[in-house]
């Protein structure tokens, strides 16, 4: 019994000792050369699966053509991306591997994540890109390392807000769909304050999509009683187009106004005959539109055997907010530092303007000390005989 | 429009497919005692296998339906064959996790094979609007899924009042013992009831796909099952018809007047209503425990 | 059945139930015990927050199993339980200011009285039921979850500040490290208490339950008062977790709670073994674990086959799939009963049994 005691108290004793030894942390910087690590969070098989594809192919594609380049300053980007399924424990999973792997910089997917990881990429010093707008990642002083490359879904919102008020001419009642969660609050509560800042005549009202929803009739009637005309959709493109079609086959008068999840090829696609006549806003120039910024994703992917018209603008959203990074780093390294996560950081920060040859907004993106929204500039369009045309560009909330 | 009679006609299509789709699962849970959490996904893939015969192989539609009853039927038997079989006996537990392992195989398999957005099938119900009021219009193929599921259904209940085979599995589900020593081979309605339930999921999800789109979400439709199975109970058909149609309406009620939001859990509120009051089911029987 | 050495006798009751028996178990649990300390000196920080992740589901599944495998209560409503005790502990430490271990101790006992409250209608439903009863408590928590503006910082999901208890703070550098010896510690008193519980009167009322309720009854075991306090006691584990897990990852999203995650933990619990706490650990590893290795895996065979890695996430989902089937199908005790078997295998040879 004595010895047992003995026994037990010494384990204690030499445990307690131990955990006083810490290992030397591993030490993340970037090496002075050698190639430049980056990790990539991507929805592939998730909810917005869909869509989170072919951005993460368009991001890959970027840095495939890049480094046959030669790389950025001859060093070549080292990529990882990994599925996570919109599982906010598994992004955060993904991110602490990336960490451990040395990565400079990560591009993410999802406002749940990217809300999520915000204070720690801004505790661990990582520039962090991805695919939400969310009004929130673009204040240097709640999200010091997240830089936003679009306009936010507020300032999305703020552009309908104005076309519509143009289009009804005076008074007009709005109905806002969202996706029932935050991603579809985020650009709410900005709306209405821009409509009675600005003295619009409007009335929006919200009604959260249920998901899983076969029809969407219900909302519909709802919208129908509030006398609505537009309605704001605040979602990805499925049940967009799942609206649309009701609209159609109710044969209501209702104008859609989608914001730029659901503003691409795949509403159009989806909804067929249904989208005509909907109104698209979309920072992101669609395919049809051919800019510049288009010519050189369509030379890399011809020599691939595809081409942008299959792989749609989300190819290119990604693309470009991959080169924007790319460019961060390109500038951060000329001016001669270590490439670590600050370095990057500052380098966005005073870079001055980015060139996305007219892809995102209206073609230059700009991040400041103050703000780190690079764009506030939109594209609005229409979906006529199946394809996005341009109704206003370079539109900015005003 | 006439709000009520809209949301009512909506609420009844989306309450059909519903039916077929707890059709299925009462089905398995009757005749196996198996809890099936696969049930969405074979709507799923009963869509997929339409779309991938009528579009991606330009089979006429007939015979594409032919081949998506074949297949349907066999993944049934193979299901049952392979995997629940060997887990005759065990612990209700193990056998739901087998059901939750199938549904993520079935659904990666359908997304290896067709990717994540939703496939183009040309509408294969005509959309074209009836008025049903004056002012009030309903699409044609919300009310032919109305018409095609209630076929399904009456064919399904005919099928268990006057077939040999109905009769048998009737007699299956109520005491197995019993079944046995009447000379039916319990083991071939085990196999039936899953052939049954992929077939009755293969027609809810064209028809789901149909109406809505074709792509993984179908899968997700496959939850509001278990609602419609507390309010139906497990013992009939009528039951389960009155369920599926229930939920279906509730749901479309709640999205129409209420918060749109709350329709999502509208249905499993009521369930929890109802078991409060009924620990089995509004039409279920009280199960005798002897010890 | 199971082998045990011969030659041990006891001689008095506390001897017979006590946790090892024999020289050769005391082995096994010093080469455990020694595991644990020198972890953390051989993983690099990753693999440490990977350990980390999968202690804190360690204490989820062991409450869990409290319910599922011990008192044989099908239930699908982890994940919301799992929000119940991260919501708690995050709002009481941030808005509150409550000191870190009263936060987390408020959220255990918050979570084993939510736990109670479902437990009352477990007393009248069972089997099918039941379960389609948790799925709806879980869906309707998640509900609540992304709805209530309270739950969140505005439009940004709630966020945690670094743990802090009196003077100690929690570093950046030594995060991983800090974390894992605090985890630790939760996990290995999590379990000793459940082990302890089911030599208690009351964990064998648990299992008079599970195996034949109405006999039990019949026997004098109050079914009531058993049923809601294996509730109870199960959604105190659950919420110790949940709380955890709301300090450890430093933001709380309803995204962390959905069904998929009452999924993950039934499949730990059932590949583990029901009704065995050592399962309960087997399974939480083993389940954890195979994303990770299936992810490293096809990164590693993706380069060399294209096509592979263009399917790549769908692949990982069949073989997640493929891995509970064939799994359930070889031993559908689990993985304690696989070892229990390696262990007489020995013991019994030559003999077969």
């Amino acid at each position: 019994m004595q010895k047992q005691r003995w026994a037990v108290a010494i384990a204690a004793a030499t445990t307690l000792a131990l955990t006083g030894c810490a290992p030397d942390s591993a030490t993340t910087g970037g090496e002075s050369d050698g190639p430049i690590k980056i990790g990539i969070i991507a929805d592939l098989t998730g909810a917005t699966g869909d869509v989170g594809t072919p951005y993460n192919e368009g991001m890959l594609g970027y840095i495939d053509w890049i480094n046959a380049e030669g790389g950025i300053d001859g060093r070549e980007i080292d990529a990882t991306s990994k599925d996570y399924a919109y599982d906010v424990p598994t992004a955060e999973r993904l991110y602490k591997e990336y960490i451990n792997d040395g990565a400079v910089a990560i591009q993410g997917w999802g406002t749940g994540d990217s809300e999520a990881l915000m204070n720690k990429v801004a505790a661990d010093e990582l520039p962090f890109m991805s695919a939400s707008y969310a009004e929130v990642l673009t204040d240097p002083a709640e999200a010091p390392y997240n830089f936003v490359v679009a306009p936010t879904y507020s300032d999305q919102m703020r552009v309908a807000l104005n076309w519509i008020s143009e289009d009804a001419g005076g008074q007009a009642e709005v109905a806002m769909f969202h996706n029932d969660s935050p991603f579809g609050l985020a650009p709410l509560a900005d709306g209405q304050s821009w409509i009675s800042d600005q003295g619009l005549d409007l009335n929006m009202k919200p009604y959260p999509m249920p998901a899983g929803s076969a029809n969407y009739v219900g909302l519909l009637s709802q919208a129908k009683q509030q006398g609505a005309k537009y309605i704001v959709i605040q979602n990805v493109s499925s049940p967009a187009a799942q609206v649309a079609k009701d609209i159609e086959a109710q044969g209501l008068d209702m104008k859609i106004v989608c914001l730029n999840w659901c503003a691409d090829e795949q509403f159009v696609d989806t909804a067929g005959p249904a989208s005509e006549g909907h109104v698209l806003v979309q920072p992101f120039a669609p395919i049809t539109a051919d800019m510049e910024g288009h010519q050189v994703i369509e030379e890399y992917l011809t020599e691939k055997g595809s081409s942008l018209a299959d792989e749609g603008l989300h190819y290119a959203q990604g693309w470009y907010t991959m080169h924007i990074m790319a460019e961060g780093i390109k500038a951060a390294l000329e001016e001669g530092d270590d490439l670590s996560g600050a370095a990057i950081r500052e380098a966005l920060e005073t870079m001055g303007a980015i060139d996305t040859g007219g892809v995102v907004g209206a073609g230059e993106v700009e991040f400041s000390e103050d703000s780190h929204r690079g764009s506030t500039s939109t594209g609005i369009y229409v979906a006529k005989g199946g394809e996005m045309e341009p109704l206003e560009t370079g539109v900015t909330p005003e | 429009m006439n709000t009520f009679l809209n949301l009512t006609v909506y609420g009844l299509s989306d309450g059909a497919i519903l039916a077929l789709a707890a059709l299925g699962f009462v089905l398995i849970y009757k005749a196996t005692g198996v809890i099936n959490f696969a049930q969405g996904e074979l709507l799923l893939i009963g869509a997929y296998t339409l779309y991938a015969a009528f579009v991606v192989f330009r089979l006429p539609m007939g015979v594409a339906v032919i081949i998506g009853v074949v297949f349907a039927i066999l993944l049934g038997l193979v299901i049952e064959r392979l995997i629940l079989r060997p887990l005759v006996g065990e612990n209700a537990i193990s056998v739901i996790m087998v059901t939750i392992g199938l549904a993520a195989l079935l659904r990666a398999v359908v997304q290896m094979i067709f990717g994540t957005r939703p496939v183009p099938q040309p509408a294969l119900l005509p959309r074209t609007p009836i008025e049903l009021l004056p002012g009030t219009s309903v699409p044609a193929n919300r009310l032919l899924v109305i018409l095609i599921a209630a076929i399904v259904l009456t064919a399904f209940t005919m099928f268990f009042r006057r077939s040999r085979h109905g009769i048998a599995m009737r007699a299956v589900a109520d005491d197995q013992q019993a079944a046995l020593t009447m000379g039916i081979s319990v083991r071939r309605i085990f196999a039936m009831a899953w052939a049954l339930a992929a077939l009755s999921a293969l027609v809810g999800g064209i028809l789901l796909g149909d109406v809505t789109e074709v792509s993984g979400r179908l899968a997700s439709f496959g939850l509001f099952v278990f609602p419609v199975v507390i309010l139906g109970g497990l013992d009939s058909v009528p039951g389960t018809i009155v369920g599926g149609l229930t939920i279906g309406l509730t749901y479309q009620y709640v999205s129409g007047y209420g918060d749109p939001g709350l329709a999502q859990i509208a249905p499993y509120l009521l369930l929890l209503a109802i078991l409060l009051v009924r620990p089995y089911g509004l039409f279920g029987e009280t199960r005798i425990e002897r010890v | 059945m199971a082998a045990t050495a011969t030659g041990i006798f006891h001689r008095s009751y506390q001897r017979e139930l006590s946790l090892r028996h024999t020289k050769a178990e005391y082995f096994r649990l010093a080469l455990v015990l020694a595991a644990m300390v020198v972890v953390p000196y051989m993983v690099d920080n990753y693999w440490l927050s990977i350990v980390n992740t999968i202690l804190i589901a360690v204490i989820g599944a062991v409450g869990l199993n409290i319910l599922v495998g011990f008192t044989g209560q099908i239930s699908l409503g982890q994940g919301g339980f799992l929000a119940v005790g991260a919501f708690t502990s995050a709002l009481l430490y941030q808005r509150a200011d409550l000191p870190a271990p009263l936060s987390i101790a408020c959220a255990v006992v918050v979570t084993a009285g939510a736990g109670a409250l479902f437990g009352l209608p477990a007393l009248r439903l069972k089997g099918l039921y039941l379960a389609i009863a948790t799925l709806a408590s879980q869906e309707i928590i998640v509900f609540i979850a992304r709805r209530w503006s309270f739950l969140r910082d505005g439009s940004a999901p709630m966020s945690v500040d670094r743990l802090h208890i009196g003077g100690f703070e929690i570093t950046r550098e030594l995060f991983e490290w800090q974390w894992y010896w605090i985890l630790l510690t939760c996990a290995v008193l999590s379990v000793l208490a459940a082990r302890n519980l089911f030599r208690s009167g009351l964990g064998r009322s648990f299992m008079a339950v599970r195996d034949q309720d109405i006999a039990a009854s019949a026997m004098g075991v109050n079914v009531t008062r058993a049923k809601v306090t294996a509730f109870a006691v199960s959604s105190g584990f659950v919420g110790f977790a949940g709380a955890l897990s709301a300090h450890y990852t430093e933001t709380v999203t309803w995204e962390s709670f959905t069904l998929e995650v009452s999924i993950l933990y039934l499949a730990m619990i059932i590949v583990g073994g029901l009704g065995s706490i050592a399962g309960s650990v087997y399974g939480a590893f083993f389940m954890m674990l195979i994303p990770v290795f299936l992810n490293e895996l096809l990164h590693a065979v993706g380069d060399t086959v294209p096509f592979l890695l263009s399917r790549l996430p769908a692949i990982e989902n069949a073989v997640f799939g493929l891995v509970i089937i064939i799994f359930l199908l070889s031993e559908p005790r689990g993985l304690d009963r696989i070892w229990q078997r390696m262990k007489d295998y020995i013991r019994f040879w030559p003999f077969r049994y």
